[in-house]
């Protein structure tokens, strides 16, 4: 008879123990609460189909509901409200041929959403839905509403990415090489200039537009006199070639972004970069925001990505583990494709994944 | 800390199921007393000292019995395909796995620990396939979590193995990773068309694996729990479970996972949530399937999946006994498993028992937990209990699957109680027949 492996550890090694209670208690949600959402009305609706339902852009009104669309073999857009008694996802339509949804933008009574297919990318609306008067748990009554197809943006190049400026009245958006703008309540085209436009472009603290520039640096668009400033500003040598993220401190107006290894910078418009502020468990980091009190939550690594929060307070970046929801629907969280701040703080990420649900974290509220 | 009273999976791979273990030198075969006229005989994985638990049993093309002895609870374990040998009446042990693919037991890594639900075989060439999953730690560690070590290159376990096994020649033609990263919950063979189908795990992923270019494909994410069983109809359409209960289709000129509309059976106090597969038989006509599920209150049901635009599901009722619905039974109590026909036609399987209080007395004799082999009439539906499984040692009651071989006896891989091994149940002489695994099954 053979003898059994014998094991090349002490089990009661304070190491091990360590690594135990690591694995245990660290390896999901480490703090906070996250809550898979599925798209659609719970025990009502079906949700998007998975293939269907990667969640690849998001956008909050102020009033805290959150427009989004989808990318896989069919964009659809919704809309999501989870306050009073509301609680739902609404599946606002298919825009025809489209299959990745780059950006939603949400202007003051209609949202754009800019989507991609065989064509160019193009822009299509519909109004902002008034939810929150529905009661989702007696009876609600309302119809779909209609979009609106504007055509292609610029012909022949799909859409990167877009934002709305701090108006909400002007959304400022990318393809591969031109900065064109638009009107969310009217959109009609109109192409100012070229930049090389690859990963997602972010609204500055004093209303500059900012996006990925060649030559290490940041294009700089001024909404208010219509102009492209190319290399504004320099990208501290560590950035690499890797597509910028974003995410803004909605009071401040500062941004924060991650370089190639995952160290985290701010920055300020006029003031330019900080150093780095802290490095994320993993590289590349992905989809992050900004809650009330200053904290960045984010997503960091491939195919199983770990969640990280940086506190300005503290200058301390913490690993928050896989994401896993146990309330309303359980599921482990693994890719996410972009993330907005909700009403009251709460994160809401976009799951980019088959079955794409939406994710709100609420984070661990500090003692005092 | 008060830890719930219950079997719980650390303990239940350590055989800590309130019976003690006794040495592997006592662990010969032992008949069953209580048998009847279906002799049960235990054989234990003797030879491989670390294995602890039997996830895979699968008649092979050769209509011998293969099975799997596991060794996923012992840091740097490595899985043995092991087979049962009817000259010597015992268990040949063909091969450590992590050495044929060069991934042996003390990389650092998480380990090629065991095949789980995956062996399929090739009929035209005599050839099983077999697919390694992972959970068993690293030599150096006590516990791998594949969450917790995704990024982790040192830790990170390689990948499923995928190994073609010439049971003609007893060797390993050849082998590749199957899966980057993750194991394999599940395997299914399209004979046809040259293509192995597998779930993944952690990710659940739905995978194709082309035998003739070798290479994968990735078709996209199922859910969070993998179904325990793929099944295979006769229009090549692939079928799975999702987490809620949901059939998953696979249609390959579509190219596209579908799901079912309608739930899956499941008690009328559940939602269908986890409501996956655990083992799905074809019917020797292959017109339908019968499946139970991998949940507390498993159901029997048979599935029609060439009647109508989704299948026709017949809810065959709890394949376990009833119990207070206040409280979550330990899903290592209650179980079903091990679905299989024999040569007289009809539907055998493993269901678990356990004494309850108020559900279920079970004075002595009987054990506190125990495996019951039941027989299924496809006709009338009906259903006998024609024995129990006995372990020597430890309680019978969890079989992960189970085969008919080619002299039309049973056969059933056991998880749970050390030593771990399979048990053979010998059909009485009516009810059996030579090649009575024919028409093959193409899934573990």
């Amino acid at each position: 008879m053979q003898s059994q492996t014998k094991p090349r550890f002490d089990p009661h090694s304070p190491q091990i123990q360590a690594y135990l209670k690591d694995v245990d208690y660290g390896t999901f949600t480490r703090e906070g609460m996250m809550v898979a959402f599925p798209t659609c009305l719970p025990g009502m609706t079906v949700p998007i189909v998975p293939d269907e339902s990667h969640i690849t852009a998001l956008d909050v009104t102020e009033d805290g509901m959150v427009y989004g669309g989808t990318s896989g073999r069919q964009t659809h857009l919704f809309v999501a409200s989870f306050h009073g008694k509301n609680g739902i996802v609404l599946d606002l339509g298919m825009p025809a041929g489209a299959t990745k949804c780059a950006a939603v933008c949400c202007g003051p009574s209609r949202f754009v959403a800019f989507v991609n297919g065989a064509r160019g990318g193009r822009a299509v609306s519909g109004p902002l839905m008034e939810l929150a008067g529905e009661d989702f748990i007696q009876e609600w009554g309302f119809d779909q509403p209609v979009l609106t197809d504007h055509g292609e943006c610029v012909p022949g190049e799909p859409v990167v990415d877009a934002v709305v400026d701090a108006s909400r009245k002007t959304i400022v958006a990318i393809t591969p090489h031109q900065l064109f703008t638009t009107n969310p309540d009217s959109p009609r085209i109109r192409v100012v200039g070229e930049v090389p436009g690859a990963g997602r472009i972010a609204v500055a603290s004093r209303g500059g537009i900012f996006g990925r520039d060649d030559g290490g640096s940041l294009w700089h668009y001024d909404p208010a006199a219509q102009t492209i400033h190319r290399r504004a500003v320099r990208l501290p040598d560590s950035f690499g070639d890797q597509p910028p993220v974003w995410a803004a401190e909605r009071r401040s107006g500062r941004l924060y972004t991650a370089d190639a290894e995952g160290r985290l910078f701010s920055f300020d418009e006029g003031q330019g970069f900080s150093g780095p502020l802290g490095r994320a468990p993993l590289a590349p980091v992905g989809p992050m925001a900004v809650t009330l009190d200053g904290r960045v939550f984010g997503f960091c690594g491939d195919e199983i990505a770990k969640m990280f929060c940086y506190d300005p307070r503290t200058r301390e970046v913490s690993n928050l583990g896989v994401a896993v929801s146990v309330i309303e629907r359980r599921r482990y969280g693994y890719v996410f494709g972009d993330a907005v701040t909700g009403r009251d703080g709460e994160i809401v990420f976009g799951e980019d994944d088959d079955g794409g649900h939406l994710w709100l974290y609420f984070p661990r509220i500090r003692a005092v | 800390m008060t830890k719930p009273k219950g079997i719980g999976r650390r303990e239940f791979m350590k055989g800590g199921t309130g019976i003690v273990a006794g040495g592997l030198a006592l662990a010969n075969a032992a008949r069953s007393e209580s048998a009847g006229q279906y002799g049960v005989k235990w054989y234990p994985f003797t030879e491989h000292p670390d294995s602890d638990t039997c996830w895979s049993l699968s008649v092979g093309p050769d209509g011998r019995i293969y099975a799997a002895a596991c060794a996923e609870g012992v840091p740097g374990g490595v899985v043995k395909p092991v087979r049962y040998n009817e000259q010597k009446d015992g268990l040949d042990y063909l091969f450590d796995l992590g050495e044929k693919v060069n991934d042996p037991g003390d990389s650092g890594r998480a380990t090629q620990c065991k095949i789980h639900y995956s062996f399929a075989p090739s009929m035209s060439d005599g050839v099983l396939y077999m697919a390694t999953h992972l959970s068993g730690p690293p030599i150096d560690l006590p516990v791998y979590n594949p969450w917790y070590s995704w990024h982790d290159e040192k830790r990170l376990f390689r990948g499923a193995a995928l190994l073609a096994w010439d049971t003609r020649k007893d060797q390993v033609l050849w082998w590749d990773t199957l899966i980057p990263k993750e194991g394999c919950r599940c395997l299914l063979h399209d004979e046809e068309r040259h293509l192995l189908y597998a779930l993944s795990y952690p990710r659940d992923h739905f995978i194709i694996y082309d035998l003739k270019t070798r290479k994968r494909r990735d078709v996209g994410r199922i859910g969070s729990i993998n179904g325990q069983t793929l099944f295979l109809d006769k229009q090549h359409r692939v079928w799975t479970t999702n987490d809620y209960g949901h059939l998953v289709r696979y249609t390959p000129e579509k190219d596209r996972l579908e799901v079912s509309p309608e739930t899956l059976p499941h008690a009328a106090y559940q939602t269908g949530w986890h409501s996956v597969f655990y083992d799905v038989a074809p019917s020797p006509d292959r017109e339908c399937v019968y499946a139970s599920t991998w949940c507390p209150n498993p159901h029997l049901m048979r599935i029609w999946p060439n009647d109508g635009e989704w299948p026709r599901v017949e809810n065959l009722g709890p394949a376990t006994q009833g119990r207070d619905a206040t409280f979550p039974v330990d899903m290592f109590r209650d179980h079903c498993g091990g679905l299989a026909f024999a040569g007289d036609g009809k539907l055998y399987y493993v269901a678990s028992r356990w004494r309850d209080a108020v559900y279920n007395p079970l004075p002595p004799p009987h054990k506190e937990h125990e495996g019951v082999v039941w027989r299924l009439d496809p006709r009338t539906l009906e259903r006998e209990e024609v024995t129990r499984l006995e372990h020597p040692y430890g309680f019978a009651h969890y079989v992960s699957r189970g085969a008919v071989d080619h002299n039309g006896d049973l056969f059933f891989g056991h998880v749970g109680s050390r030593p771990c091994g399979i048990f053979k149940v010998s059909m009485p002489a009516s009810r059996k027949r030579e090649n009575a695994h024919l028409p093959i099954r193409m899934w573990g």
